[in-house]
């Protein structure tokens, strides 16, 4: 979003918001990770729905949680081979800054290879626990809930499931291949409201659970409604 | 509550009558006054009339409007198209408790779901006993004629048999053979392998992997639970049914009433393990536990199970559990049939803390259970259960009597953080391990393996 005057609340949108939502089923994959070594070649060959699962769906599976879980790889490294600074850089990866699976796993590729660089040991150490890839396999479903005007919004933002909000303001930047989400595009390009666009796209979606990320949304659309 | 024609009887307890104990040096609180205990536990000589299933609309309250109408919508598209499942057997045990419920759910939403049980004599069911502990890596030497017994059976069944579902679901090794109809019959083939198969007994698994390995898929309860095959392994985890009577929301007279006829003082702090009295679910090393963390904080320990009655080995470790316990009047054993699942669920809804210390474990529906009801819960590291507890955020894992006696200790005296696992538990389970979840599941299955609906793939593709 760069430069686009703001426009009257009243303006009908160009187009209405249609709310999906999307349901997984998960596969497990044949890789398997028990070192680390193995885990930086099960991340360097493992396919692209993997990448995703261990890296978007934790926070959809687990979005009631606020603390301690950004990703599954984070989570493996600390829990299962007690490695808390290569757990930190892990965790600290954003999907929020990627717009493609292939440099989301780069970035994973990089954090593991400088850890083994620095530590050539570690990458035989044997984990106590095993990390098993899995993929999901997504449907894409439509709600009953179209907005064609900002209360619509703010009425689908209420009652949607979180699953719809995960679908739209997180796995979206996949699929518009912009560090953006579905709301702020339709809030920016279809109804002209920059700022509100702006600050829904702020939100932290890695120190709250999905419900705040709801309700931060519906405090920002609701203030501007007032 | 129990129908009014259910009879009242009474059975041994553990505990005749109390006596006075030792108080540990440590105990940081005198005991109160406890209520009288009934030294006989009050339990019911025949089941209750089985209830209703619910139907889908009951669940809304539970899991939303938003969550039903997702079903409905992956349903639409399979309208008319049929399943079969097949197990061993229509009652007891968890995958009978589960096809309960989930078939009529899908009846309800026009997926056609037929259940068939496979028949057998005595001489299958010890083979397939025998089959099932192999897999779960116990010692056996499989022998020709535990083959051919398992064969003429799984032929016997093949041929009484039809098969013109959509989609058979195969439930565990006992009916896997029936894959020989697959060539006769339109529909994919599923295999439903409830069992850990981390470790199998390699004969009986190289003597059942070609029979799998014919099939379209496979499910597996947990990650770690599966194998290398050359078809396409999904994960669904085993659910619990919010409505059912050992989870649904009870009234808090009942859940006193239980206490009371228990013995279970609710002044005072209830550590519990469900389970039955099985060495592999360590009920002794609870006990253990339990007692070293009475030397630091006051409590009383449940142990709620059954299998003592049918079972000799269940029996044996029912009296090593009873010896380790000793006279503790705040250790509390019950023995209970398997029908007295409201108690269960009064005892895990009176308790603060709910252990599940098991040493080996499927995948651990009784945590499930304790998480369901938002109770802080310890529990041992093994089989599915990391699935459900993540340590320290759903729950607190442990590997040994002394981490599950300390994790007794900082639950019980920081009740913010044990209050907040007890929510994130819930929730998971909401998320992750419910009837409806389940459905889901099913459904989403349907779809991919038909090709129905709207083409299944990440969203960058």
């Amino acid at each position: 979003m760069t430069t686009t005057a703001q426009l009257p609340l009243s303006r009908t949108p160009v187009k209405p918001f249609y709310f999906n939502t999307s349901a997984h089923l998960l596969r497990i994959t044949t890789q398997k990770a028990n070192t680390l070594a193995e885990l930086l070649d099960a991340l360097r060959v493992c396919p692209d729905d993997s990448i995703f699962q261990h890296a978007f769906r934790t926070l959809q599976e687990l979005h009631f949680i606020r603390e301690g879980f950004s990703n599954d790889f984070a989570h493996w490294a600390l829990t299962a081979r007690n490695e808390p600074g290569l757990a930190e850089q892990l965790a600290s990866v954003d999907v929020r800054e990627f717009t493609s699976l292939g440099e989301l796993r780069e970035r994973f590729v990089q954090i593991v290879e400088k850890h083994l660089q620095l530590n050539p040991a570690d990458g035989r150490r044997m984990a106590e626990e095993t990390f098993y890839f899995c993929a999901a396999d997504i449907v894409v479903m439509p709600t009953k809930f179209v907005a064609e005007t900002l209360p619509d919004f703010a009425k689908g933002l209420r009652e949607v499931s979180v699953h719809s909000i995960h679908h739209h303001f997180i796995e979206a930047r996949l699929r518009i291949k912009l560090m953006s989400n579905d709301f702020s595009q339709w809030l920016y390009e279809d109804v002209g409201l920059t700022d509100i666009a702006r600050a829904l796209n702020r939100i932290d979606i890695y120190t709250v659970t999905l419900e705040d990320v709801r309700k931060q949304m519906l405090r920002i659309v609701e203030r501007s409604l007032a | 509550m129990k129908s009014q024609a259910a009879t009242n009887t009474q059975s041994p307890s553990p505990h005749t009558e109390a006596q006075p104990h030792d108080r540990p040096v440590l105990s940081a609180q005198p005991t109160p006054l406890r209520p009288e205990r009934r030294t006989l536990p009050r339990t019911w000589e025949t089941p209750p009339a089985p209830v209703p299933a619910p139907h889908l609309d009951d669940y809304q309250t539970i899991v939303g409007t938003a969550e039903l109408d997702e079903l409905r919508f992956l349903a639409r598209e399979l309208k008319g198209k049929t399943m079969k499942m097949v197990n061993s057997t229509a009652v007891g045990g968890g995958v009978a408790e589960m096809l309960n419920r989930l078939v009529p759910l899908l009846g309800e939403l026009e997926v056609t779901t037929h259940w068939d049980v496979i028949t057998g004599g005595n001489d299958f069911f010890e083979v397939t006993k025998a089959f099932h502990n192999a897999l779960h890596g116990s010692e056996y030497q499989l022998t020709r004629s535990a083959q051919e017994i398992f064969l003429a059976y799984n032929e016997q069944n093949r041929q009484r048999m039809q098969f013109r579902e959509d989609m058979v679901v195969i439930h565990d090794p006992q009916p896997a053979a029936l894959i020989g109809s697959r060539k006769d019959s339109p529909g994919r083939w599923v295999w439903r392998c409830h069992i850990d198969l981390s470790n199998p007994n390699p004969q009986v698994w190289e003597f059942l992997r070609p029979f799998i390995e014919q099939f379209d898929a496979a499910i597996f309860s947990s990650q770690s639970f599966a194998r290398q095959l050359p078809i396409p392994q999904y994960l669904f985890y085993p659910c619990i049914d919010p409505l059912s009577e050992k989870n649904k929301d009870l009234d808090e007279s009942f859940v006193q009433k239980v206490c009371d006829e228990f013995g279970v003082d609710r002044t005072r702090p209830i550590v519990t393990q469900v389970s039955r009295f099985d060495r592999l679910k360590d009920p002794v090393g609870v006990v253990q536990a339990f007692k070293l963390a009475r030397k630091y904080v006051d409590c009383q320990l449940v142990l709620a199970g059954g299998g003592a009655s049918d079972d000799p080995e269940g029996a044996l470790v029912l009296k090593e559990v009873k010896e380790v316990a000793g006279d503790d009047p705040d250790i509390i054993i019950l023995d209970l049939p398997p029908w007295c699942a409201l108690e269960i669920n009064a005892l895990q809804r009176a308790s603060t803390i709910v252990v599940q210390k098991s040493i080996k474990e499927g995948f651990g529906l009784t945590v499930t259970e304790a998480l369901w009801k938002g109770k802080p819960t310890i529990a041992g590291a093994v089989g599915g259960i990391p699935n459900q507890i993540i340590h320290k955020l759903t729950g607190m894992l442990v590997h040994s009597v002394e981490g599950c006696a300390y994790q007794i200790r900082y639950l019980l005296t920081h009740p913010d953080f044990a209050a907040q696992l007890g929510r994130n538990g819930r929730e998971h389970v909401k998320e992750n391990f419910l009837m409806t979840t389940n459905v889901r599941r099913w459904l989403l299955l349907l779809r991919t393996l038909l090709r129905v609906g709207t083409p299944t793939g990440t969203p960058f593709s």
